[in-house]
């Protein structure tokens, strides 16, 4: 299931998609949210991705290597542009490192950071580390069935539980009956005013899996504003531990 | 007419030792009066003048947003020619440009979120003395690479001059801005806040750490004339389009403007027990110097003469005497309160060594317009015009043959 | 002998010594209000920040002031609160907690200074219950209640009920979310401590960081303003382990801005007594000038100059205590009416009516300052007597005799 973080946009990708023969017409909200989120937990991986940060008079690319193991470790490495090549960004559990090659340092963002953006784009280091549980914190309903961008999905409606720590009134998100594929999240305030959509395509098959390698998260309250993200390579389950993930290592890795 | 007047004047020398106490109420009125406004408006004038000096500017001039989101992405282009160009208006006697933003600066393990201020060394410290508040190291030069920061971050991160910090931040347009810095001097300022977070680096260095070059966040700008700020306004707007935001001192402090407007408030209802106050000493006087008349009058009016004639005659005396000590306090107190505007009160001890750390002056400041000069001597003069009705009642009432015998 | 005569001069021309009198009693009253006034305005300037956020005294642990963070606890701050409790001069006693984190919406994030507050306590202390421009302070039926200022819920753009989350640090340094909802919406003077600044009931804090209660500040308000240097020697010399500030510590640019104003006020002080002086000089002045005559004929008699001048001074003392007293009464009776009134300075001044608060200024005078200022203008009437005295003396009978 989709939060609205970075990290999340990651696991999308690495959702094992089964091809469920059983119907998906008997199962209920819940179910359907709770397979999607259980599929897209792969152990381990390995990504190549290109970020690009569109601003109204501006725009800005990245790209980066992610290796990852689920749920608490992360290290993203920037390969370009050449003024941030280098800089490692460590996340474990709740907190977040980062490597600074210019400056030979290994840095932990203190919580008053943990707001600011992440390398300038839309996400927070905080989005990085946040984790809410979509199964937890949120009852699920099947509002109707729609198509979207070709794909028969379910309109599933996601609204929080009173006490959950999540700022969206309600999350609304279309699920491939077939390949759990999710092409368009919305998220809505209190005003029930859409304040963002996640919005996935270009279906491809990495490493064996049928999944959306270009997304698109579009704030809209900021016309003009978007980050944009496409993944060039994917390795499932790849072997890696704890000790990857080490202040040591961001040093060392390329 | 003509013969009232001349009686009234020559009454008036005819006694000269109570006219001249008498004119002499009403001009030390005008002076206390003159010298307490003038004090009042000095301060102000000193508040609004420090802050400027220190703080905002006279004018800010920043790309549209930045004083609501202060972020980079809101600073506006900046180069020599918009220099030349701001030179043109003579009003403008100084052009400040800033880079502020904020960062992380970590030594060791500690690390915390500062403001970094990307300053033209030498202008800056011409307008705000900055190179004083240094307390160890240097003070910085157009192409230094190194940062001053303040005494409590220093002592916080457990840095010395010569150390380095990391600075760790986001430049212009989300570009990653980290370099380590050597702490080239140590400043000291008084607000605590200011003491736990300001650093400084040289503008053209922090252009290129913040990949903002020739960028910066605030074009501060201090006139020769605080009274040309609407002109130089109209003048800015021309210069610079839409796509900026040109803000007066009082619409970037609208606490100082409030905290005077309320300090003005309590002033003005000082002043209105100073006028109580002086009204009572003038209208004694005159109280005084009519109850000694009793038998003048009691005599002029049982010889013949009419009330209503002799008030006049008494009422143009007060008239006169008040004309003559306004005159003469309005004359005197040009020169004194001149003196004072240029030689403000200095304060010493304890109190001054405190204004002085926040960079004020420890001075009690005079100011001297003609739109205060005028109001004190009107209200003044009122004052003593309406005590002259005294006389008149009392003349009124007399009766010449208890006069006579009292 | 010559109190007996001065006593009868004053009877003696009743409409002299009224005037006299008269003077004495306005110079005075007017004397106790122009203090009352400067004394008002001290106060409300101060009170705003007080008021706000500080109460009269502090008191941290020593790691806290300087780090600020969630660690640097009072240590047993139970037994701290017991001790201060015992103080008889304080009228309030908060404990607070102090957690600087993040406040987000769906629309924006915001960092803010949280504030874990019993409110049952802070009312004693701080006024911002009364500041509350929606809503309600800590009584609505919402379970996680926050109070937020006007600029944040601007920023944030929520509304009453709207939902934020906080996030912060526990003390392991993982970070801890919470939903909390908007009860209600304040605003002060200052916007910059209205975006920043955030209240919370603390038991919500201690469950979702799993704590005992603990505190990081704890505030106190004194029954008056005057009583802050004694109550702050007091508790220093009490907790030697804790840092101990007074408002002027807390916060040393109103101490300076204070201290302007102090001397700028004593001036004032100075010009009103000496517009005083001037007044009563003149008057007395021409009180010995229409007595000159009999002044005149008491040197012919042969009585000695020393005992006329002391005569005039203690007529001038006589009359001073009598409209001395007058002065009391009066001054007393317009402070009590001000005070109760208020005066809206808003009133004197344009542009302040759009400001809702503190622009009232409530005239006050603590009760030492009385017999202080009353001495002040005795003393000054006397002052002023002097000069006619002299002149008094310096007559040469004959000439006195003849002119009148």
């Amino acid at each position: 299931m989709f939060t609205s973080n970075f990290l999340s946009a990651i696991k999308i990708i690495l959702i094992l998609f089964f091809i469920l023969s059983a119907k998906a017409l008997s199962q209920n909200a819940t179910e359907i949210v709770k397979k999607a989120d259980e599929l897209m937990r792969a152990k381990s991986s390995y990504t190549e991705l290109t970020m690009k940060i569109i601003k109204p008079n501006w725009t800005r690319e990245m790209s980066m290597k992610v290796w990852a193991l689920e749920p608490d470790y992360a290290l993203i490495y920037i390969t370009s542009p050449a003024r941030d090549k280098g800089t490692v960004t460590l996340k474990r559990k709740n907190e977040v490192w980062n490597w600074l090659p210019s400056a030979q340092k290994v840095i932990k963002i203190p919580p008053s950071m943990m707001l600011q953006s992440w390398m300038g784009s839309d996400f927070t280091n905080d989005d990085l580390v946040r984790e809410s549980s979509v199964i937890n914190d949120y009852t699920h309903k099947i509002i109707g069935e729609e198509k979207i961008d070709g794909y028969d999905c379910y309109k599933i409606q996601l609204t929080p539980k009173p006490e959950a720590d999540v700022v969206w009134s309600k999350i609304i998100t279309w699920i491939a009956k077939d390949l759990y594929l999710q092409p368009l999240t919305e998220y809505y305030d209190e005003d029930n005013k859409i304040v963002k959509r996640f919005e996935g395509s270009d279906l491809k098959t990495m490493d064996g899996r049928k999944i959306f390698t270009h997304w698109e998260m579009i704030p809209l309250d900021k016309p003009g504003n978007k980050t944009v993200m496409d993944y060039t390579k994917i390795q499932f389950n790849i072997k890696i531990d704890e000790s990857f993930f080490s202040e040591q290592n961001m040093k060392k890795v390329r | 007419m003509i013969t009232y007047i001349k009686l009234a004047w020559r009454n008036l020398w005819r006694n000269k030792k109570r006219t001249l106490i008498s004119a002499a109420s009403v001009f030390f009125a005008v002076i206390l009066s003159l010298i307490m406004r003038s004090m009042q408006q000095g301060y102000y004038d000193y508040m609004i003048d420090s802050s400027v000096r220190l703080y905002t500017g006279h004018i800010q001039i920043h790309g549209k947003d930045f004083w609501e989101k202060r972020s980079l992405e809101e600073s506006m282009y900046f180069d020599q020619t918009v220099i030349q160009k701001l030179k043109e208006n003579k009003n403008i006697s100084q052009i400040i440009p800033r880079l502020e933003t904020f960062s992380l600066i970590s030594a060791g393990k500690v690390s915390k979120i500062v403001q970094v201020n990307g300053i033209n060394p030498e202008i800056e410290n011409n307008v705000t003395k900055l190179s004083e508040k240094i307390v160890e190291g240097n003070y910085l030069k157009e192409n230094s690479r190194g940062i001053l920061i303040a005494e409590g971050l220093a002592k916080l991160l457990g840095v010395n001059v010569g150390d380095s910090v990391i600075l760790y931040g986001q430049g212009y347009h989300g570009v990653t801005a980290a370099a380590v810095i050597p702490i080239e001097g140590i400043v000291k300022f008084a607000i605590p806040d200011q003491n736990k977070s300001l650093t400084y680096l040289a503008l053209n260095y922090s252009q290129q750490l913040f990949s903002a070059y020739d960028r910066i966040t605030s074009l501060s700008i201090l006139l020769n004339d605080a009274d040309e700020i609407e002109s130089t306004k109209t003048f800015l707007k021309n210069y610079f389009d839409n796509s900026y935001e040109i803000m007066d001192w009082a619409e970037l402090s609208p606490e100082l403007v409030q905290s005077i407007q309320v300090d003005n408030a309590s002033g003005i209802i000082m002043l209105g027990i100073l006028y109580v106050v002086i009204a009572f000493g003038i209208f004694g006087t005159i109280m005084m110097m009519t109850a000694e008349r009793v038998k003048e009058f009691g005599i002029l009016i049982s010889i013949g003469m009419k009330k209503g004639k002799l008030a006049i005659v008494t009422i143009l005396e007060t008239i006169f005497i008040s004309f003559i000590g306004v005159a003469a306090g309005a004359l005197i107190s040009i020169p004194i309160l001149l003196y004072l505007v240029n030689h403000p009160i200095p304060l010493t001890g304890e109190t001054a060594d405190a204004i002085l750390a926040w960079g004020f002056d420890p001075i009690i400041p005079f100011a001297f317009y003609p739109g205060m000069y005028f109001a004190q001597i009107w209200t003044v003069l009122a004052i003593a015009f309406v005590s002259a009705l005294y006389p008149v009642n009392f003349i009124r009432k007399l009766k010449p043959s208890v006069a006579l015998r009292g | 002998m010559l109190f007996i005569l001065a006593w009868r001069n004053v009877w003696r021309n009743k409409k002299r010594s009224l005037i006299i009198i008269a003077a004495i009693t306005a110079g005075l009253s007017c004397g106790l209000l122009a203090s009352a006034v400067m004394y008002g305005m001290y106060e409300s300037l101060i009170n705003s920040t007080i008021d706000r956020e500080l109460g009269h005294i502090q008191i941290h642990s020593i790691e806290f002031d300087e780090e600020k963070i969630l660690n640097d606890t009072i240590p047993d701050f139970k037994s701290v609160l017991n001790e201060i409790k015992k103080i008889p001069e304080i009228s309030g006693l908060s404990s607070r907690v102090i957690i600087e984190g993040m406040c987000s919406s769906a629309s924006s994030s915001r960092g803010v200074k949280i504030n874990g507050i019993v409110p049952e306590d802070e009312i004693k202390v701080t006024t911002i219950q009364k500041q509350i421009i929606e809503g309600s302070y800590f009584s609505s039926n919402l379970s996680a209640e926050v109070v937020i200022g006007k600029k944040l819920a601007e920023n944030l753009d929520v509304k009453i009920r709207s939902k934020i989350v906080l996030s912060f640090q526990d003390f392991e340094g993982n970070i801890v979310y919470a939903a909390f909802r908007v009860a209600g919406i304040y605003r002060t003077e200052s916007s910059l401590y209205d975006q920043s600044v955030i209240f919370v009931k603390q038991s919500e804090l201690f469950s979702l960081l799993n704590s005992k209660d603990f505190s990081h500040e704890i505030s106190l308000r004194l029954n008056s303003f005057q009583q802050v240097d004694s109550v702050y020697s007091k508790l220093s010399k009490k907790f030697p382990t804790l840092s101990v500030k007074d408002w002027k510590l807390l916060a040393p640019e109103i101490k300076v801005y204070y201290e302007i104003l102090d001397i700028q006020l004593y001036f004032f002080m100075g010009i009103i007594l000496f517009a005083l002086l001037f007044g009563i000089t003149n008057t007395m002045l021409m009180s010995v000038i229409e007595r000159i005559r009999e002044i005149g004929i008491l040197i012919a008699l042969g009585m000695k100059r020393s005992k006329i001048f002391l005569m005039i001074i203690i007529e001038t003392i006589a009359l001073s205590l009598v409209g001395g007293i007058a002065g009391l009464i009066v001054g007393v009776i317009i402070i009590e009416i001000v005070n109760s009134t208020g005066i809206n300075l808003s009133a004197f001044t344009e542009g302040l009516s759009q400001f809702s608060i503190s622009t009232v200024l409530y005239p006050v005078l603590p009760l030492s300052f009385y017999p202080i200022i009353t001495i002040m203008i005795i003393f000054s009437a006397i002052i002023a007597a002097i000069y006619p005295a002299i002149k008094a003396i310096r007559l040469k009978p004959a000439t006195a005799i003849r002119t009148y």
